[in-house]
């Protein structure tokens, strides 16, 4: 080790603490101005870090479950009641379901339709969230070792929760339908109309776009329009809630504060589509290691 | 509690291993804490900000072994794990060590209801600072209620964090 006479060592005592605020300042600015700039360092710092938050979390996780489990105790007997009688609803709706598929089995047959592609899920735990005010994410323990990849749909069985934006080996970040920039093309499924749904990092996201104030009313329901092919049509997104002043805002079905456990979903969608700029951008980054986007893709 | 014990200029020395680690090693596990997804609703949006309780805690009585460049690590740290901008926490960690060792003098010695007013200042100002440079950032206006409860729900859990921070401190430095 270098010896350092006394009042170079106060230079550099007095000197690291201001120059490091400016250097983050500086980082501020750069992560501001390039948002890819360090994309993969933060992929790999999360990576890294995914097997500690994945061990803290399980007590959480644990937690939340049980309190599930006791507050569905308590309402034992009235779920009961009410599951009887929406299992006899479902019942006739599986005649009809069944009936529908056999028909729209046979009319793709005449039409020549090109049958859509298999869908796989791999289930994740959630194991970091945000946690701040100003961005809407969480933290799942699956990535690219379990064949998840970016673009990809993150749903419960409720709806959909958002959609995959970072993808490393053990881990995987997921932007939620709330967040800041979160912007996801949807329908009003009663009224056919096309709108984008734009998070605010408010817990109701708000519909953009509307062709007219009157084309939605409390209560329809909105579902993703398939539209820029991140998403396949007809994902359950949420209920419009409210119409404010800002517009009208969506309720999700997803209590997104709730979540512990989502389904990844890979449609078979992103590879026939076009990569969104900042995609295409990462790619390029990229070319060094062909491998490792095609392990994402499959 | 155990912050009578240190005066300034000079902080006992310490050469134990586990103790030189501990402010560094706390103030890591605060910003672990605040990315644990606890099922609560709401809680995401309104998680308190521990590293800060344990910045200004360790920058009071011990600011020797929380070096800048170890605030500096642990901010950009908490940024890439919540995803928020890269930066934002390590400058606010720094800043508040700025703020903080400026006024170190007046808080040693005092008594905890003292320190707690200081730090109730430091998370109005550092919460406020925070809001507007993120809405600098994302070129928007945003909503400032959650940011007045974060700052409350921070300046309200601060009494237990400094309570077993001392704690620890005293069992692990041994002063006290």
């Amino acid at each position: 080790m270098i010896r350092l006479s006394p009042q170079v060592r106060t230079t550099i005592q007095r000197t690291t603490l201001p120059i490091l605020v400016l250097l983050s300042a500086a980082i501020v600015v750069l992560g501001k101005a390039d948002q890819l700039l360090f994309d993969s360092v933060r992929t790999a710092v999360t990576d890294t870090v995914s097997p500690v938050l994945d061990a803290l979390s399980r007590p959480l996780t644990a937690v939340g479950n049980m309190i599930g489990r006791v507050e569905m105790m308590a309402s034992t007997y009235q779920e009961n009641a009410r599951l009887q009688a929406e299992n006899e609803r479902l019942l006739q709706w599986q005649q009809t379901a069944l009936n529908l598929a056999a028909d729209n089995q046979q009319l793709r047959g005449l039409l020549k339709a090109i049958p859509e592609s298999a869908v796989s899920y791999v289930t994740a735990r959630v194991i970091a969230n945000s946690g701040g005010a100003y961005v809407r994410m969480i933290l799942i323990n699956a990535g690219s070792d379990d064949h998840v990849g970016r673009g990809q749909a993150a749903i419960t069985g409720e709806g959909l929760v958002g959609r995959l934006t970072e993808v490393g080996n053990r881990a995987a970040r997921v932007l939620l339908i709330t967040d800041l920039n979160s912007r996801i093309p949807v329908t009003i499924e009663a009224s056919h109309v096309n709108a984008v749904l734009a998070g605010d990092n408010s817990e109701r996201p708000r519909l953009l776009y509307l062709p007219s104030a009157d084309s939605v009313k409390v209560g329809d329901r909105v579902v993703t329009s398939g539209e820029g092919g991140v998403f396949p049509p007809g994902l359950p997104i949420g209920v419009v809630g409210a119409i404010d002043a800002a517009g009208p805002r969506v309720e999700p079905y997803v209590e997104l504060s709730q979540v512990g456990y989502v389904l990844v979903v890979d449609y078979g969608l992103s590879r026939f589509l076009p990569q969104p700029p900042q995609a295409m951008a990462r790619t390029n980054r990229r070319t060094k290691s062909p491998g490792e986007d095609d392990a994402i893709t499959r | 509690m155990a912050l009578k014990v240190f005066s300034i200029p000079a902080l006992p020395r310490v050469n134990n291993g586990a103790a030189r680690m501990l402010p560094v090693a706390t103030t890591l596990l605060a910003a672990l804490i605040s990315v644990l997804p606890v099922r609560i609703p709401g809680y995401a949006a309104l998680t308190p900000v521990f590293t800060l309780m344990a910045a200004y805690h360790w920058t009071i009585y011990r600011p020797d072994l929380l070096p800048p460049l170890a605030l500096f690590g642990i901010g950009l740290a908490e940024d890439l794990l919540a995803g928020s901008p890269i930066g934002v926490n390590a400058l606010l960690l720094l800043l508040t060590r700025t703020a903080v060792l400026g006024y170190r003098r007046y808080f040693i010695n005092r008594t905890f209801p003292f320190v707690w007013t200081g730090f109730t200042l430091l998370t109005i100002g550092a919460l406020l600072a925070m809001w507007a440079l993120h809405c600098l950032l994302s070129l928007a206006f945003l909503d400032f209620r959650n940011t007045v409860i974060r700052a409350a729900l921070t300046i309200a859990i601060f009494p237990l964090a400094s309570f077993l921070l001392g704690r620890a401190q005293r069992a692990v430095m041994g002063a006290g």
